[in-house]
């Protein structure tokens, strides 16, 4: 990662239990560095939570023999979340809330709201997220 | 009350109301959202017509991943002729519902606690049985 001090790094295999263990691991780094505060706590769960899921079983396919790095740094008043998977890709601008009756593919569209930036670069296979300081939430 | 053997959801009848306190906080984690799931399809499946109301006042957290399973059990239950509506939803949890349009498919009440919020749901049921009341009197005219 090239982008300021990091916070947090892990390299978990596709299963939902690493998952959980490396999402509680990075809440924790957030909070010791002071980002959790207010109202973070829920978004920054819920975006870790939907990106990460995202890796897990879109991106890998579940597969655990695929690996799912997140990484986490702080720029100045900007905090950077990257999660890298072995997929395809995608692009998060082309993906549209989906009808309500529509049984998935809500989690991307969490993330837009929530973050201050979402962006998918497919050379790297990585979505990298970003949020300032303030304000937390752009819809709260 | 009847729990269940891991119960994620605690329910009770309450007249025509089901009501289905959901215990965890943070339920709604990647982890336990299937059997979270697997549990009110169960109730909704073994109860035709079920008048299912899910009250979320224990929970603080969760993720789209409930949203699919809410769906789900939604579609088993109005199959069966009954309905679902939701109550006790904190701010953080109720603005998800709002920016996923998900307030379109359920009704969401804003009661004090369950107890208003099963009084709200009974007048409702009530008025719609009027209206079918009489929309059947309208056509035998």
């Amino acid at each position: 990662m090239s982008v300021g001090r990091p916070l947090f790094v892990r390299e978990f295999p596709s299963t939902l239990s690493a998952m959980s263990d490396t999402l509680e691991a990075a809440l924790t780094a957030l909070a010791e560095h002071g980002w959790m505060k207010d109202d973070r706590d829920f978004c920054f769960r819920l975006c870790l939570e939907e990106a990460l899921v995202n890796a897990l079983r879109h991106g890998n396919q579940s597969d655990p023999e695929r690996m799912i790095r997140l990484e986490i740094a702080e720029d100045g008043d900007v905090c950077h979340v990257l999660v890298h998977d072995e997929g395809n890709g995608f692009d998060p601008d082309k993906i549209c809330m989906p009808p309500p009756d529509h049984a998935g593919g809500r989690g991307i569209c969490l993330i837009r709201h929530y973050m201050d930036g979402v962006a998918y670069d497919h050379k790297t296979h990585c979505l990298e997220m970003t949020m300032r300081r303030e304000p937390c939430c752009k819809g709260g | 009350m009847t729990p269940e053997t891991n119960p994620i959801v605690a329910f009770e009848q309450r007249g025509p109301i089901t009501l289905a306190v959901i215990q965890e906080t943070r339920m709604l984690d990647a982890i336990n959202v299937a059997e979270f799931g697997r549990q009110l399809a169960e109730r909704a499946s073994a109860l035709p017509a079920i008048n299912l109301l899910l009250d979320f006042r224990e929970v603080d957290y969760l993720s789209s991943a409930v949203l699919s399973e809410l769906l789900r059990v939604n579609g088993i239950v109005e199959k069966n002729g009954g309905c679902v509506r939701l109550c006790g939803l904190a701010s953080a949890i109720r603005e998800v519902f709002q920016i996923t349009n998900m307030e379109k498919i359920f009704t969401i009440y804003d009661a004090e606690d369950n107890a208003d919020a099963v009084r709200r749901f009974v007048r409702s049921l009530d008025i719609e049985r009027k209206e079918q009341s009489w929309n059947r009197l309208g056509k035998n005219d």
